[in-house]
C-alpha cells in the first residue's frame, strides 16, 4: 500500500477533515477499499474511496440546496453513514448519529431532515439562517449500559480528537464491531477514514463470523469491548483464531479483567493490547498498555499525557479533570486499590443493593467466569419486594462440555465458587443457563433484568 | 400446565435449600419458615422470584404497603392461593 501524504488533511478544520481525507485518498489511489460490509459472511461487499467521494459530493450538493437546520442519519449501510457524516461536516450542517432502535427524535432534532441510504435530502423543513454562526456539531447517544441512552452534543474537534494519525497507521484494516452510530464506533470509522484505512464491518457479531472477517480482510486493528473479545476468544473456531493476525487490540467500554488480558495474549501473542478508558461525555481519558487490568496507582493525582488528572472520591468513584482549567467530573466508575494498581470494580449505577448491602456485578461475573465450563456470565439485579433486589445471573456454558460435566454440575460449582468468595448477599439467588447473552448495541453486558424468558 | 400452589411452594423452597447447599427435607404446611426450614429473608426473596416464574404472580409486589404475616409454609400457600383466585 503506497503511503499518501495526508498532512494536508490534518491541517483542515475538524469538521471538514473526513471529506477532505476521502477526496485526497480517492485522488491518489482510486481503487483503495474504504469499507467492507458483510465481512466474514456470504454477502460481502466493498466500496472504494472513489465510490465514497462520489457519495459525499452528491450529499453535499443536496445539502447546498436544502440548507437544513441539521441532518439525522438513519442509514443501515455503513458507507452511507460515512458519506452523510463527511458531507455534513464539510457543509457546516450539524449531524445526528442516532442508533437505529426506533427511538423517537426529541427537541431540536424534530426539525432536522432525515437522510437514509438513498442519500437524498428531502425537501421542506426549516432552513438554516445564512447568518447562523453556531458551529456545526455532532449529536450522539451514550451507550445506555445502565439506563436509557441519552443524546449528547459534541464538536467535530472532540469527535476526532483521539484519532491517531502517524504514518505507520496508514492503510490498515479496522474491525468495526461496534454500532457505527455510537461514540466507540465513530472513533473507529473516523480513525480508519483519516488514515486511509479499510473499515471492516462483520456480517454479525457471531464469533465465527468475526473471526473469519479478521482473517479474510486482514484486520490489523481490533477494537472491541471486553465482552465481545471474551466471546470471540471463547467461542470462535480455533483454526480461524490462529490465522488471525491483529497488530493491535484496543479494549474499551468496559473494564478488562486480568484473565481476559492473559487469554488475549495467549491467542494473539504478537498483538499489542491496550485498554482505553473513555466515556461519551469526556472522550478518551487515558489508555493502559502494560497488559495488566486497571491502571498504576501512581497515576492518581499526577498529570497524565494530554494534561489529564485523575483522582478518587472516598467511596472509590473515579474523578477526572481533563485539563488544569476544566472542572472535575465524577465518572460513575468505581475503582479499588489492589497492590500497586487501581482496578475497576464497576459502575456506581450498576450496584445491586440486596437488603441494604452493595454488590458489584462485575466482581460476581469474574468469579462465575472462572468456573470451568462457564464461557460467559451476566449478573444483574432482580427486583424483590423483600430485599429490594436479589443478585441474579445468567451463564453460557462451553459447547461441548468437558467429559463428566453436566449443566447441573457446573451450576452447582458456580454457586459453590460464589459462596466461597462472596458474602451471602452477593451469591446469585437466581442462576439461569442460557444459550447466549445478548449484548447492548454498544457491545456491553446489559445490567437490567431480562424482560423476556 | 401450571403446578398447584402447594406443589410450587414446596418445589421453590426445596430449590432454595438445594442451591444454598442445605438438605431439602419434606416441606409441609405447618412448618415454620425460619425455625423449621431455616429460611432467612434472602431465602424467602429467592423463593418468591421462583414462584413468580412458576405461578406467574408475585403477591408481595402488589401488597408492599400491607405485607401479610408469613410464618409458616401454610401462610405462604394461603397468600398465593388467594392471589391466584383474584388474578
Amino acid at each position: 500500500m503506497n503511503a499518501i501524504d495526508l498532512s494536508r488533511v490534518h491541517a483542515e478544520p475538524a469538521a471538514e477533515r473526513l471529506a477532505v481525507a476521502i477526496d485526497e485518498i480517492a485522488r491518489h489511489d482510486a481503487t483503495r477499499v474504504a469499507a467492507v460490509a458483510g465481512a466474514g459472511g456470504p454477502n460481502r461487499s466493498a466500496v472504494t474511496y472513489a465510490d465514497l467521494a462520489r457519495s459525499v459530493e452528491a450529499v453535499e450538493s443536496a445539502l447546498c440546496v436544502a440548507k437544513p437546520l441539521g441532518v439525522v442519519v438513519r442509514a443501515r449501510r455503513v458507507e452511507s453513514l460515512l458519506a452523510i457524516a463527511a458531507a455534513c461536516g464539510r457543509q457546516g450542517v450539524s449531524v445526528a448519529l442516532v442508533p437505529d432502535d426506533g427511538r423517537d427524535l426529541v427537541g431540536e432534532l424534530r426539525e432536522w431532515l432525515v437522510v437514509d441510504d438513498s442519500l437524498t435530502v428531502p425537501s421542506g423543513g426549516r432552513q438554516r439562517h445564512s447568518l447562523d454562526s453556531d458551529p456545526s456539531h455532532v449529536v450522539v447517544a451514550t451507550s445506555g449500559t445502565s439506563g436509557p441512552p441519552k443524546l449528547v452534543q459534541r464538536t467535530w474537534d472532540a469527535v476526532l480528537a483521539a484519532a491517531r494519525l502517524a504514518g505507520q497507521w496508514q492503510g490498515l484494516g479496522w474491525l468495526l464491531a461496534y454500532d457505527a452510530t455510537r461514540w466507540a464506533g465513530i472513533q473507529v470509522w473516523g480513525q480508519s477514514l483519516l488514515t486511509g484505512g479499510r473499515l471492516v464491518v462483520p456480517e454479525s457479531r457471531d464469533p465465527d463470523v468475526v473471526a473469519r472477517a479478521l482473517v479474510d480482510e486482514r484486520v490489523g486493528i481490533l477494537p472491541a469491548t471486553p465482552t465481545l473479545l471474551r466471546r470471540l476468544l471463547a467461542s470462535a473456531d480455533a483454526a480461524l483464531l490462529a490465522a488471525a493476525r491483529p497488530e493491535r487490540i484496543t479494549l474499551g467500554g468496559e473494564a478488562a479483567d486480568g484473565s481476559l488480558l492473559a487469554r488475549a495474549r495467549e491467542v494473539f501473542p504478537e498483538a499489542r493490547i491496550t485498554h482505553v478508558y473513555a466515556t461519551t461525555e469526556l472522550g478518551e481519558v487515558f489508555r493502559v498498555a502494560d497488559g495488566l487490568p486497571g491502571f498504576p496507582a501512581s497515576w492518581i493525582g499526577r498529570e497524565l499525557p494530554g494534561g489529564v488528572r485523575i483522582s478518587t472520591r472516598r467511596d472509590g468513584e473515579l474523578l477526572v479533570q481533563l485539563s488544569r482549567d476544566s472542572t472535575e467530573v465524577a465518572t460513575g466508575d468505581v475503582v479499588e486499590r489492589r497492590g500497586d494498581r487501581f482496578e475497576f470494580t464497576g459502575r456506581r449505577s450498576d450496584v445491586i443493593v440486596v437488603g441494604g448491602a452493595k454488590v458489584f456485578p462485575k466482581r460476581v461475573e469474574e468469579i462465575l467466569r472462572g468456573v470451568p465450563g462457564v464461557v460467559e456470565a451476566r449478573v444483574y439485579g432482580q427486583p424483590s419486594a423483600i430485599t429490594g433486589e436479589l443478585v441474579a445471573a445468567e451463564l453460557v456454558l462451553a459447547e461441548p462440555l468437558a467429559e463428566g460435566a453436566t449443566p447441573e454440575s457446573i451450576r452447582a460449582a458456580a454457586l459453590a465458587a460464589c459462596r466461597e468468595s462472596l458474602e451471602p448477599h452477593g451469591v446469585p439467588r437466581i442462576l439461569d443457563l442460557v444459550k447466549r447473552i445478548t449484548t447492548t448495541s454498544a457491545g456491553k453486558i446489559p445490567r437490567r433484568p431480562a424482560t423476556v424468558r | 400446565m401450571k403446578p398447584t400452589v402447594p406443589d410450587a411452594i414446596s418445589t421453590a423452597i426445596r430449590t432454595v435449600l438445594h442451591d444454598t447447599g442445605r438438605d431439602a427435607a419434606d416441606v409441609t404446611p405447618p412448618m415454620l419458615l425460619s425455625s423449621d426450614l431455616g429460611l432467612d429473608s434472602l431465602d424467602l426473596a429467592q423463593a418468591i422470584v421462583l414462584l413468580e416464574r412458576s405461578l406467574g404472580i408475585d403477591p408481595f409486589r402488589a401488597e408492599a404497603a400491607a405485607r401479610p404475616v408469613i410464618r409458616t409454609v401454610g401462610d405462604l400457600i394461603a397468600i398465593y392461593t388467594e392471589a391466584m383466585s383474584r388474578s
